[in-house]
């Protein structure tokens, strides 16, 4: 039997129970052999082995009936658990059954018939008849002389009574020769021999009288009987008694014994053979069937057990192959090629087995081969899936649906939403809880809709934590032998980029400007301060005073001017950060109650979250992040009825990070519509005395935290910002360190 | 009944073939109880007596007479009636050592010609004839100076002498017989009458 998994190698069945079968069958033939050998040629030795063959031959049957009982259930067992092969061993087994067993009936039924038929014909009616009319013949052709022989002998009795004494014996003498009697006999009371004579010379006394012709004779009574003897001869006695006065003491009687003639006596010694030996087959008749019949059941119970077994047996031999074949076929089905099946002989069944066994080493090499170059494909996009989750920009790839077969990580980070389920399912099913991926896929859906397939555009994302977002899209068709599979989109946000470029670009700007008009400043300040000195000495009134309000205008303007360009100088330089842990809401506080003891009169209200601890951030830059925010807002409240600034703080938790969001409110006449999307860009103002800084710093300083800012205007009025930092400065050194890559990459790319 | 079994197969009720073969053939011999032979089949009595070195062996059988057997055998079958006569050695760690195993087969049968009954000793051919069964039997019950053993046959020792008569019919062949010892029912043995020789 073969089983499932690693199967040892087959193993040659050893021979020496197949040749010591073959021995034990033929010792046990030679056997029979050699006992039918010896009771034919010695018939009592056969009776004298014959209890021991019957309890062989019992115990055959015993043993016989005890096998096929086991193979028989162990059969049925097989079949109703539809073990494989049990069908076909069971139709073997009845096929052979039947080829083997209704010859044996028919013989078994034939020969008892024949048996049964034989021992009847011996024994017909008209030969039984035949035998009794012979035997009445015979009794009646021995009567006649019996009774002949019997009144000759009375007669001669009755002669003897007048014979005198001394004459008695030559008168037995003399009637001896004349009827050929062969002994003659006188006899006295108390068996007293008076005269006898005898053929045989030879003989001197006469034979002794039978006690039942004594009895008889002594009885008065004359006797007679017909006394077979052994060579087949016939001897008739006769006795008579004779007596010359009444007591009976005195009875004398003869005895003759006659020989019946010898053809007679042949005639009769024969018919007495045949009636003998048909009257004893006669009565074997019935036992003679009745042995022969079991006798003969006995032997086609042995025969049909032991052919039954024997086809059971070698049914089983025969189906053992196909059973291995089958249990080799479900196993390579599962999958185990290493299945071996025992090669059973050389025959045609053998050669199947065999090519069964090639076939699974070759498939095995085949599936050793498959799984290499699966293990290959597996390393290869082990690789791509490593690569595209390092990779900064985001990569989808949908089908004409848009349902997702590839998303990246950096897709999911640039949308703002976890792609790494989104396996199998359809962009636009995404993005009910994300506002970004709903405006991307709207985007995609627009193109797409419009018929085209291959494009390279920005993307403009507004809302989430995230802000404002510009993404760099590109799409391509999926490449491959159908076109309409799908689409690769691959796209980058450039918002970092693109400000990076702003303000590079604009901290060039501010430097060349501190540069260029800081140096002249001072000359200026000195010429209009040395013009007033020299000059104002010397003037009237009227003069001097215009001097003196040119002079100052100047001094003042320059001063102006100067701390514009120091304010350009602080925007273009990047100090470095000292980073710490405090508390925002103790910052915001802090700050607050400084606005509010400077101008008591514009009310500063706070809503600070108790959850949000501590920050790490360089303290001093908040500050300056506060400061500009609350002057920004205390100045658009400035004529304003009831002013109102409202700061608030609030903790939000990502499933990455953990941000901290100040947002800043107030009720006065809120951003331009115009600016609105430029408020954080340098010189965008729109204070008569603003140098459009406060906010581009404020954001700077903000980004270089990992955080974000953003401007809209309140519904019910007044402006709102709101800043997001990040709690942990790990995120924003991940943060920078991902734009520094992306940064890098960029500009390898250019 | 295992006992009959034993002695059909003519070995000592003891022995252990003979239990092992009794027990499975009891089934059988159940069945092959003997009514055709009914009535009393013993060895009565038994002696041996020894003239000139010879051990003469004098016996009385009872052999059993009724209806069936009368119109058996005026039907024509023929008896055999044998006297199974086993002299053995005893020996104590071991079976006894057979040293005689004789048999006395005679035959008894109606002889329809001449209306009586034949006695022949089926060694010798001898027959007499009796007019009635009962004379018959008696002279086949009768055994009188069998010579069974000769004294050089004797080595010190001790010795036991079994006795059993048997009734059967007809002279059939022995393979015949062997063939019918299912169903025949006209087979028959006494219990072994068995003494030990004076040492």
């Amino acid at each position: 039997m073969v089983t499932a998994g690693l199967t040892p190698p087959p193993v040659q069945k050893p021979r020496w129970r197949a040749v010591a079968l073959v021995l034990l069958w033929a010792a046990i033939g030679a056997g029979a052999l050699l006992l039918l050998a010896k009771s034919v040629q010695n018939s009592g030795e056969f009776s004298r082995l014959q209890p021991w063959i019957l309890l062989l031959n019992i115990v055959g049957v015993i043993a016989l009936i005890t096998l096929l009982a086991r193979k028989i259930t162990q059969l049925v067992r097989d079949y109703r658990a539809h073990v494989p092969g049990s069908r076909l061993t069971a139709r073997t087994v009845a096929i052979f059954g039947a080829l083997v067993v209704a010859p044996l009936l028919i013989v078994y039924l034939f020969s008892l018939q024949f048996l049964n038929r034989g021992i009847d014909s011996w024994f017909h009616v008209e030969v039984k008849q035949g035998l009794n009319d012979a035997l009445v013949l015979s009794r009646a052709a021995l009567d006649l002389r019996v009774r002949e022989y019997s009144h000759h002998t009375e007669n001669l009795a009755h002669s003897l009574l007048s014979t005198p004494a001394e004459d008695v014996a030559q008168r037995v003498y003399d009637e001896r020769r004349a009827t050929g009697a062969l002994e003659m006999a006188v006899f006295g009371a108390h068996e007293r021999l008076i005269a006898a004579s005898f053929e045989n010379p030879l003989e001197s006394m006469p034979t002794r009288p039978p006690p039942d012709l004594l009895r008889q004779v002594q009885e008065h009574r004359s006797y007679v009987s017909l006394e077979p003897q052994a060579g087949g001869e016939y001897l008739i006695r006769t006795a008579a008694p004779f007596s010359d006065s009444v007591a009976r003491s005195d009875t004398r009687y003869l005895v003759a014994i006659y020989e019946v003639p010898t053809q007679l006596a042949a005639l009769s010694e024969a018919v007495q053979h045949a009636y003998s030996q048909y009257g004893e087959l006669a009565a074997l008749r019935e036992p003679l069937k009745s042995g022969f019949t079991l006798t003969l059941t006995l032997v086609l119970l042995l025969a049909m057990l032991a052919a039954i077994y024997g086809a059971i047996f070698f049914a089983q031999r025969l189906v053992r192959p196909v059973q291995d074949l089958i249990e080799g076929t479900r196993a390579v089905g599962k999958g185990d090629f290493a299945t071996r099946l025992p090669l059973p002989s050389r025959d045609e069944m053998g050669f199947l087995v065999h090519s069964f066994n090639d076939m699974t080493k070759r498939l095995r090499r085949a599936r050793e081969e498959a799984t290499r170059s699966r293990q290959v494909v597996e390393r290869e996009r082990e690789r791509l899936a490593i690569i595209l989750a390092r990779l900064s920009t985001g990569v989808v790839v949908v089908d004409r649906e848009l349902t997702v077969s590839i998303a990246n990580q950096a897709a999911g980070a640039i949308l703002g939403t976890d792609l790494s389920a989104a396996r199998g399912r359809a962009l636009p099913d995404l993005t009910a809880s994300n506002q970004r991926l709903g405006q991307f896929v709207a985007a995609l859906v627009v193109r797409f809709a419009a018929g085209r397939e291959e494009w390279r555009e920005q993307i403009e994302l507004e809302g989430g934590a995230a802000g404002r977002r510009t993404l760099m899209c590109a799409c391509t068709p999926q490449p491959g032998a159908d076109r309409d599979v799908g689409y690769v989109i691959v796209f980058d946000d450039i918002t970092n980029m693109l400000q990076a470029q702003r303000d590079a670009a604009w901290g060039e700007v501010a430097r060349r400007l501190a540069h260029e008009i800081k140096n002249p400043l001072t000359p200026i300040q000195l010429s209009a301060e040395r013009l007033r000195r020299r000059l104002l000495a010397g003037m009237n009134e009227r003069d001097a005073e215009i001097l003196e309000r040119g002079t100052r205008t100047i001094v003042q303007q320059v001063e102006t001017m100067q701390q514009m360009v120091n304010a350009f100088s602080e925007y273009a330089r990047a100090p470095e950060m000292q980073v710490t842990r405090f508390s925002l809401n103790q910052l915001v506080t802090e700050v607050a109650d400084l606005y509010r003891a400077q101008d008591p009169l514009k009310h500063i209200r706070l809503e600070l979250d108790e959850r949000l601890e501590s920050i790490e951030a360089d303290r001093g830059r908040v500050r300056q992040i506060l400061n500009n925010l609350v002057t920004n807002a205390l100045e658009a409240l400035d004529g304003v009825e009831g002013p109102l600034l409202e700061i608030s703080t609030r903790l939000e938790n990502t499933a990455e990070n953990a941000y901290a969001i100040v947002t800043v409110c107030d009720n006065g006449p809120g951003f331009q519509r115009e600016l609105l999307g430029r408020v954080f860009d340098p010189y965008v103002t729109s204070k008569p005395k603003g140098t459009g800084l406060g906010l581009a710093i404020v954001k700077k300083i903000i980004e270089e935290h990992g955080g974000h800012i953003d401007a809209d205007n309140r519904p019910e009025g007044g402006a709102r910002v709101r800043v997001v930092l990040p709690v942990k400065d790990s995120t924003r050194t991940a943060a920078a360190g991902t734009r520094e890559r992306r940064d890098q990459l960029r500009r390898e790319r250019a | 009944m295992q006992s009959i079994v034993a002695s059909m197969l003519r070995v000592e009720p003891l022995h252990l073939r003979s239990m092992l073969i009794a027990a499975l053939l009891g089934a059988w011999a159940a069945q092959a109880c003997a009514d055709a032979l009914d009535g009393v089949l013993e060895v009565r009595s038994a002696y041996v007596s020894v003239e000139g070195g010879v051990f003469l062996l004098h016996a009385r059988i009872e052999y059993p007479v009724n209806p069936a057997i009368r119109d058996a055998l005026h039907d024509g079958v023929i008896l055999s009636v044998d006297l199974d006569a086993r002299i053995e050695r005893e020996r104590r760690f071991w079976f006894n050592a057979d040293v005689v195993d004789l048999t006395l087969r005679r035959e008894l049968e109606y002889h329809a010609v001449s209306d009586r009954y034949l006695v022949r000793d089926a060694r010798s051919g001898d027959q007499k004839s009796f007019a009635t069964l009962e004379e018959a039997l008696t002279d086949l019950g009768t055994v009188e100076g069998w010579p069974v053993l000769v004294e050089p046959q004797l080595t010190p020792g001790h010795y036991r002498i079994s006795v059993r008569a048997g009734v059967r019919r007809g002279r059939l062949p022995a393979s015949l017989r062997t063939l019918m010892f299912w169903t025949d029912d006209w087979h028959r043995v006494s219990e072994w009458y068995t003494w030990s020789l004076p040492g």
